[in-house]
């Protein structure tokens, strides 16, 4: 019985580590520009594109690592031309962020079509292999969870840490931070706050294109339309929850891949709940999640705002 | 990438307006898309985004099509009207969770409206599915609602319904209620400078709640025309893309009520010519899309080249 239970327990928290990823890497994304005071809403299209592209280079190439690197190619892309109309041409973020998301939208099932065309078998390419830690993978329970996965896995986690030690504990974190809560500070320091958000938003764009990636890589193994689900847009909920921080952020995640993952075992366990009530986990919970964010974590303070140095502002 | 572009506009102009099938696509189209530019473009005159215009869209179908089937009896003049105030209510009442959540909890009314999108998908499979479906269809239907509830047609081959007249009014009334009324004012004001507002006693929050309820109550119609005008029943996926269009729409004419009708025709145009390109030179309808969102890019550059 025991046995069991602990089978269950870690074939449970095995798929939830496997459905963080492309929480963390959105989220610290996000994370990234939000800290240099960008906001950006085209997380989904994003990912959308990362997810087609990733795809379609993986089929075309036959290497996964080409899918995965012509993806945060395609997200940097979007970084840029997000950081391009808000930094230098000074339009609205939200607005270019919707557009963005759009563009993305359609460029993805486009691309698609274009390459694949319409067919009843939709290609398949090989799902990323988990890749044992030796050592470390042969502890009981934690290491079949934590250091079983595929390289994506370490990645993420890897990424978050490293995030932590950029933003905390160098001086160019500390540069970065002053950009998204007082630019004009930060800029009569010599910091360059353009260069800030054009990097931010590139390198955030580069982790959305990877964490679309990574759906058809583990997932499904072919690209639908649309198959992103939201998870764009609960990203950006996620990172308001975990309070701009990468290791909050990581550790939202989890309840976010949870949540998820509890809603399909629930699904296919029965249980006689109708699964349509369970498909909306998800949502109901970032809802949830985001009463709590608005209430006790900050976001920077320039979030959303564009910097112009010409200008005199208050802040 | 090789398509004959002169071809393409002939295409798309000829089918939306020369064939009678294709203009009364165009106006079918047209119904929907400028009701859900009216739902994003009225919180945005409060400056609230509402981008959930998709799930009061459904949630106001599935309130419709529940009046349209329990009480199926019912003769026209009295089934109708219900119908329509069922869709009605129901999207505003969808709209009213993030409305309020923002009035109580001060939270971002974008991440919830998007929410509240998703959640509608699995609601609408639910009624489709388990609660009136019907078994005869292969996708997820319900069964049809009463004939009382179906909006009489204006032309009965190809059949277009009035439900144009009805929103064409509603357009109407909606731009004389934000552009020359008292309430509409305070609407305005709350939205350019909610600072100013409230200290001339405008209760700037309830405004954002007035707006997204109202925004909802028109995506709310937008579903009841679809079910009660063009389907006579709730089929899963009616949605479309009609959100997406609708807040491109609203951004394209800035926010002007007035333009929107006009924006939003000429999109109906587009959207019809484009399945027109993907049946006869095999151009993909996601084409369009983006070279609307393309359209969208350009006038909102436009702001930055008459700033300088």
């Amino acid at each position: 019985m025991a046995d069991q239970f602990q089978a269950q327990f870690v074939g449970f928290a095995r798929l939830v580590m496997l459905a963080i990823v492309p929480y963390v890497l959105a989220s610290q994304g996000t994370m990234l520009g939000g800290r240099t005071g960008l906001f950006s809403v085209s997380q989904e299209g994003i990912m959308l594109v990362g997810a087609s592209i990733g795809f379609l280079g993986a089929y075309l190439y036959g290497s996964l690592l080409y899918g995965l690197l012509l993806a945060m190619l395609a997200g940097a892309l979007f970084g840029l031309a997000l950081a391009y109309f808000t930094t230098t041409l000074k339009m609205n973020q939200f607005v270019i962020g919707l557009a963005l998301f759009f563009f993305g939208l359609g460029l993805s099932t486009l691309l698609y079509k274009f390459v694949v065309g319409i067919t009843l078998q939709p290609p398949l390419i090989p799902t990323l292999r988990s890749v044992p830690i030796p050592g470390l993978s042969q502890i009981p329970i934690l290491g079949d969870i934590l250091f079983n996965q595929n390289w994506l896995v370490y990645f993420a986690i890897l990424l978050s840490i490293f995030l932590y030690y950029l933003l905390y504990q160098t001086s160019i974190g500390l540069e970065l931070r002053a950009v998204g809560e007082s630019p004009k500070a930060a800029d009569s320091l010599g910091v360059n706050v353009s260069l800030m958000r054009y990097v931010t938003a590139m390198g955030g764009g580069m982790l959305m294109g990877l964490a679309g990636a990574y759906l058809p890589m583990v997932y499904t193994g072919t690209f639908t339309e649309g198959m992103v689900q939201g998870r764009g847009w609960i990203a950006i909920a996620l990172t308001f929850f975990g309070g701009w921080s990468p290791h909050l952020i990581l550790l939202g995640s989890l309840f976010f891949a949870g949540v998820e993952v509890l809603a399909l075992r629930v699904q296919v366990g029965g249980f006689g709940i109708p699964y349509q009530f369970l498909l909306t986990l998800p949502y109901v919970a970032t809802i949830l999640v985001m009463i709590f964010a608005t209430r006790w974590v900050r976001s920077p303070a320039f979030l959303g705002q564009n910097y112009d140095r010409e200008k005199r502002t208050l802040t | 990438m090789g398509f004959d572009i002169p071809k393409a506009y002939a295409t798309i102009l000829f089918t939306s307006f020369r064939t009678p099938n294709g203009f009364v696509q165009t106006l079918l189209k047209f119904v929907p898309l400028l009701l859900q530019a009216l739902a994003f473009t009225v919180p945005l005159t409060a400056g609230k985004f509402n981008i959930g215009g998709e799930g009061q869209l459904i949630v106001g179908a599935i309130g419709a099509t529940a009046v349209g089937i329990l009480f199926a009896g019912l003769p026209l003049p009295l089934l109708l009207p219900l119908v329509i105030l069922g869709g009605i209510l129901f999207g505003a009442f969808w709209a009213a969770i993030p409305a309020w959540l923002l009035y109580r909890f001060g939270i971002n009314e974008i991440l919830t409206t998007v929410m509240m999108n998703f959640v509608s998908f699995s609601f609408v499979d639910y009624v489709a599915t388990e609660i009136w479906r019907d078994p005869a269809a292969g996708h997820p239907t319900t069964i049809p609602i009463g004939v009382g509830g179906e909006i009489p047609l204006l032309v009965a081959r190809p059949p277009l319904n009035s439900g144009i007249f009805l929103v064409v009014l509603v357009a109407a009334v909606v731009y004389v209620y934000v552009n020359r009324t008292p309430g509409g004012y305070e609407l305005v004001a709350a939205g350019a400078n909610p600072r100013a507002s409230r200290v001339f006693g405008i209760n700037v929050r309830k405004m954002f709640l007035l707006s997204l309820i109202l925004g909802g109550a028109l995506a709310g119609l937008s579903g009841a025309v679809e079910v009660a005008g063009v389907h006579h029943r709730l089929i899963e996926g009616l949605q479309s893309n009609f959100l997406l269009l609708g807040i491109i729409i609203g951004l394209i004419a800035r926010g002007n009520l007035l333009a929107v009708p006009f924006v939003a025709f000429f999109i109906a145009v587009l959207e019809v010519g484009a399945s027109a390109l993907q049946r006869t030179m095999m151009i993909p309808v996601e084409m369009v899309f983006i070279i609307e969102a393309l359209v969208l890019l350009f006038v909102l550059l436009s702001d930055v080249v008459r700033r300088r």
